[in-house]
């Protein structure tokens, strides 16, 4: 048997064999949660894997095991992650939908159908911006093709001609839902055409042919020639889901028949045919394989179960270098920036210093950014580093989660946190989650960048401060800088860390000037600043809402008030201790966040004040919020919507006089 | 049609009164003359019977215990069967400023912390927040007249009576124009009247019980002074109601003989026995402390000859009692004669009445003093 043959059949036969396996553990209780087998499907991972390497990545889907197999992971790290034992391929976190295997370069399976697209799209991008041949595969069936994923993710791997291969396993089923019927044009591969890329369609349960096929895609991604979509016709012989009942949207003799096109006995057969191998030695093949998954399932019951105390492990990533301090005193005073003017400064620096860093945003290129957030970048580091996007947030937000996934320091320029919220699901289920669910194995260093902020008539998709949202989110960095000062040093912060952070600017202090050192700085997150001391009250002032309530402090200093300012700069994480240590000292706390006031920051500094500072209150814990509703347009509306100085000004009295 | 229970009027002077409690719960059902709920007035704490039979629903803005209430004030309804709640007249704004009292008010946990850790008990504090919260800044107060103050003086508690006291003495302080007028008239024939009774073996009258007798003659004749000040009018008395200053070891009191004019003096020295010795050990009622229309106060006993005696709000007037002694009094033509004397102080509320219509009182009160016989039969 060639090399080619003997990977091929034993690949497939032990992706069958360990699924069929899993299926009876499944019905022995052993698997605790889904189990989505890959019977049938077999021949596609298997063809497609036999030419990647393993520095090359693969992106999967819930339906992963069998691409698990195929890129290379033991069987016993897969069968131990499904019993949900520690040494499970993703130690116990994931079980079937979250495989990983990031050193093999099997970059996860996924309960989300779509994002693995984006994320082979980002991956191949970190690999044509370092340089060298890896290649990028997505995975996907055909439900995801009607998914806005895949068109983003295609078109952007078309236009900048990334090393990715996009393998479509058509099974003929979204879930239960027919393609037949989910599809407005169920040719997938003809849907390459409006991507202008190749579209190739070859029998799935043709080992040969998916390996010739894919072959010629990833030859053509290593040497430059752009990315492919390849449909692989197939069909999924066993149920959705292991346990679910199967026969009320397809029939029995359609399974039964399709269970006669069998891969594996197919090339089996073809093996026998040519001559290539004898009966005798597939089955000692089949014998081997059958022991060895035997013996996996064994050693996966006995492994040790993960400890509880590990449970919140990975959520962020571990510290593992010294930042620069603080100057202490500005060694080269100059005259002051803007706010806007410092992140370029570091933007700058720190991409003068790390070529892993890169921009992607609408205008960020020779444009240099709606705000100036780029300005003059362009030039000098070219448009691999600072690439002009389609208008596809969500597309460009997955494609830098892959790309971080990759190697790469991703920084992606939203202009308004607005836009934002059209890639919430790539933010909070793939970017918040891919530490954790990677047990600590994949680092997230993208940073999101975007303004909130009421002002100007922006009206309501220009001004969100949407903040609160994402300071809810386990696994995210939410940054809310108010000075020039600060903006630099967290920043700088944020390209140096190893975690995900939204940078959410002010807009309407873009332009407000301070004095920044002209050195690099970093201002570790979690440490909030004392804008103003007092006495009498304080005041955790959010973003733009900082400078107003300083203006207020010093409105009511004039009548003998003493009012302590805080900022705390980074809602997640939030400084506490600062909060509580200020209520110790003033027993008053008032919160002014222009965001709206339900399930806000302000309600979660309230709490914490309320638990661990109970003590210290000497009046009941206020916020001032903006108006529960959307950003109007008119400057009569818009002005009614948002706290001014004199509101700041009556709430600290009114909270005084309590 | 729904019965509105309201609060009654506790006794003639009761304006407010703290309510206690219900005696039945709501939604039970009340029979006419079953006791429904009780009032505290000034002094005691009275069970009100239902006036009439139905359910009884107390609506969500009830006052609670605790809470002051006025006369006429609605503290729930009386329903028949089936019949449905009227409407809440109003949602309760400040819930939590009402029912602020002393020693009950909010103390804000850092107040409580920094009390603990200062040994300022914060019950006895005023608390300048809102509806009475008590606040660091009035601990810290507490504390900083603690460790400053010299050398602490003895003090001693004000029960609940030395707290109506004074309350009832700064009402009247506030609310009449108190002028005193005296008098010395000759107590001689009264000394004899007491005497003749001793004379039969009899426990005589006291002199208050004589004076009493008397005023109260000499009031019909100048009712003003036992009418009461309503702003738009004076109310005269329906019946003439005397109170008797009385000093108890817990402090004034001033039980209240009834239609003082158809008791004969033995039945008025009676009465005033009675209610003295009730009143000095505390077990009198408060039907029996109510509704005077003037009072007197007996010093004399002590030695006192005259005083500016305080206006046992709403009265118009009280009349004081000095001691009697012998003096020697010019009868004209060069002739000295002694005789028994007292001095009387009238303190009246100018409002109601002006100073000589009040001397006039006074005068025909003298008169009477020479002959007491006729009102002063057994």
């Amino acid at each position: 048997m060639t090399e080619q043959s003997c990977f091929l059949y034993r690949t497939m036969q032990l992706i069958r064999v360990c699924e069929e396996q899993l299926a009876r553990c499944h019905a022995r209780g052993l698997i605790h949660g889904a189990c989505h087998t890959y019977v049938g499907e077999e021949a596609i991972a298997t063809g497609v894997c036999w030419r990647l390497r393993p520095d090359d990545a693969v992106f999967s889907t819930h339906r992963g095991h069998g691409h698990a197999l195929a890129k290379g992971m033991p069987p016993f790290a897969l069968i131990a992650e499904l019993f949900g034992r520690e040494p499970g391929c993703s130690h116990g976190r994931g079980g079937s939908m979250h495989l990983f295997s990031p050193e093999i370069g099997m970059m996860g399976a996924s309960g989300i159908v779509g994002p693995c697209i984006l994320q082979a799209a980002g991956a191949a991008y970190s690999f044509q911006l370092f340089g060298g041949d890896r290649v990028a595969v997505a995975f996907f069936g055909d439900g995801a093709v009607n998914n806005g994923a895949f068109h983003e993710g295609l078109n952007m791997a078309s236009i900048w001609k990334l090393p990715a291969v996009f393998v479509c396993e058509n099974n003929q089923f979204a879930t239960e839902v027919p393609f037949q019927y989910a599809a407005g044009n169920p040719d997938v591969a003809s849907r390459a055409a409006a991507y202008g890329m190749p579209g190739i369609q070859v029998d799935g349960n043709d080992v040969l042919a998916v390996a010739e096929a894919a072959e010629e895609a990833i030859r053509r991604a290593r040497s430059g020639g752009g990315p492919t979509l390849l449909e692989c016709k197939t069909y999924r012989t066993r149920a959705h889901a292991e346990g679910m009942g199967d026969y009320t949207y397809r029939t029995r003799e359609e399974v039964a028949a399709w269970r006669e096109r069998c891969p594996i006995r197919r090339f089996r057969a073809g093996l026998i045919t040519s001559g290539e191998a004898t009966e005798a030695e597939l089955d000692a093949i089949d014998a081997g394989i059958r022991e060895e998954i035997r013996k996996a399932g064994e050693e996966a019951e006995r492994a040790h179960w993960p400890r509880a105390e590990a449970a919140a492990a990975h959520v962020y990533a571990a510290r593992s270098r010294a930042h620069a301090p603080e100057p202490v005193v500005d060694s080269s005073p100059r005259p002051p920036i803007s706010l806007a003017a410092a992140t370029l400064e570091a933007l700058d620096y720190e991409m003068e210093r790390n070529p892993r860093i890169f921009v992607l945003g609408e205008g960020i290129g020779a444009r240099g950014g709606n705000f100036g957030t780029t300005a003059g970048l362009f030039a000098k580091y070219g448009a691999a580093r600072l690439r002009d996007t389609p208008i596809s947030e969500r597309g460009f937000t997955g494609l830098a989660c892959g790309a971080a996934m990759a190697g790469a320091r991703p920084v992606v320029d939203f202009m308004f946190i607005d836009f934002l919220n059209d890639a919430f699901g790539e933010i909070v289920n793939q970017i918040a989650k891919m530490q954790y669910m990677s047990s600590g194995r994949l680092k997230m260093p993208v940073l999101l960048r975007g303004c909130i902020g009421i002002g100007h008539s922006a009206a309501t998709h220009h001004s969100g401060s949407y903040h609160s949202i994402y300071s809810h989110i386990p696994g995210l960095r939410v940054v809310v800088p108010s000075t020039p000062y600060d903006a630099k040093g967290l920043f700088t912060h944020a390209l140096r860390c190893d975690d995900p952070v939204l940078f959410l600017e002010p807009r309407e202090l873009m332009s407000t000037k301070g004095a920044v050192p002209a050195e690099p700085y970093e201002i570790e997150f979690g440490k909030a600043r004392v804008v103003r001391e007092g006495r009498q009250a304080t005041v955790a002032a959010i973003g733009p809402m900082v400078q107003r309530a300083a203006a207020a402090a010093e409105a009511l200093a004039g009548e003998g008030v003493s009012v302590e300012v805080l900022d705390p700069r980074t809602v997640s994480p939030l400084d506490t201790p600062a909060i509580l240590a200020s209520l110790h000292k003033t027993g008053r706390l008032l919160i002014v966040d222009e965001a709206f006031g339900p399930c806000g920051i302000g309600a979660e500094i309230a709490a914490q004040a309320a638990d661990a500072g109970f003590n210290d209150l000497d009046a009941p814990i206020r916020r001032l919020n903006g108006a529960f509703a959307p950003t109007p347009y008119s400057p009569t509306l818009e002005a009614a919507v948002t706290p001014p100085v004199d509101r700041i000004v009556a709430a600290i009295r009114a909270l005084i006089e309590e | 049609m729904a019965i509105e229970i309201t609060v009654p009027r506790l006794g003639w002077s009761m304006e407010e009164g703290v309510f206690s409690a219900w005696l039945k719960r709501d939604g039970e059902p009340v029979r006419m003359g079953e006791p429904l709920f009780a009032v505290e007035s000034d002094k005691v704490t009275m069970d009100f019977e239902s006036l009439d039979s139905g359910i009884l629903h107390i609506p969500y803005d009830a006052p609670q215990p605790g809470d002051v209430v006025a006369p006429g004030q609605r503290l729930g309804y009386l329903l028949m069967e089936g019949e449905p709640a009227p409407e809440a007249m109003s949602i309760p704004a400040a819930r939590a400023e009402t029912v602020a009292r002393p020693g009950k008010a909010p103390v804000t946990p850092r107040a409580r912390r920094t009390a603990g850790e200062l040994d300022v008990d914060t019950a006895a504090l005023r608390g300048s927040g809102k509806g009475g919260r008590v606040r660091e800044i009035d601990v810290r107060e507490a504390f900083a007249r603690k460790t400053e103050a010299p050398p602490p003086v003895e003090s001693v508690p004000v029960s609940p009576l030395r707290r109506t006291i004074a309350a009832r003495m700064m009402r009247s302080r506030e609310n009449t124009a108190p002028v005193t007028l005296t008098r010395r008239v000759d107590a001689t024939e009264i000394v004899r009247l007491r005497k003749q009774w001793k004379l039969r073996g009899e426990t005589p009258p006291a002199y208050t019980d004589i004076v009493m007798k008397l005023a109260a003659v000499a009031l019909q004749d100048h009712p003003l002074l036992a009418g009461r000040w309503e702003e738009d009018r004076i109310v005269l008395a329906q019946g003439i109601h005397v109170g008797i200053a009385v000093d108890t070891p817990h402090g004034l009191l001033v039980p209240v003989i009834r239609d003082v004019p158809a008791l004969s003096l033995e039945q008025l020295a009676a009465r005033s026995r009675q209610l003295i010795a009730a009143a000095q050990s505390r077990r009198i009622t408060a039907a029996d402390l109510e509704g005077a229309v003037f009072t007197i106060t007996n010093l004399g006993a002590i030695g006192v000859e005259a005083f500016t005696p305080i206006i046992q709000f709403p009265e118009t007037a009280v009349l004081g009692m000095g001691t009697i002694r012998w003096e020697v009094v010019a009868e004209g033509n060069g002739v000295l004669a002694t005789r028994e004397q007292m001095m009387l102080s009238l303190t009246f509320d100018h409002r109601v009445i002006d100073g000589a219509p009040a001397a006039r009182f006074l005068r025909t009160l003298a008169a009477l003093f020479g002959s007491p016989y006729a009102h002063c039969g057994r």
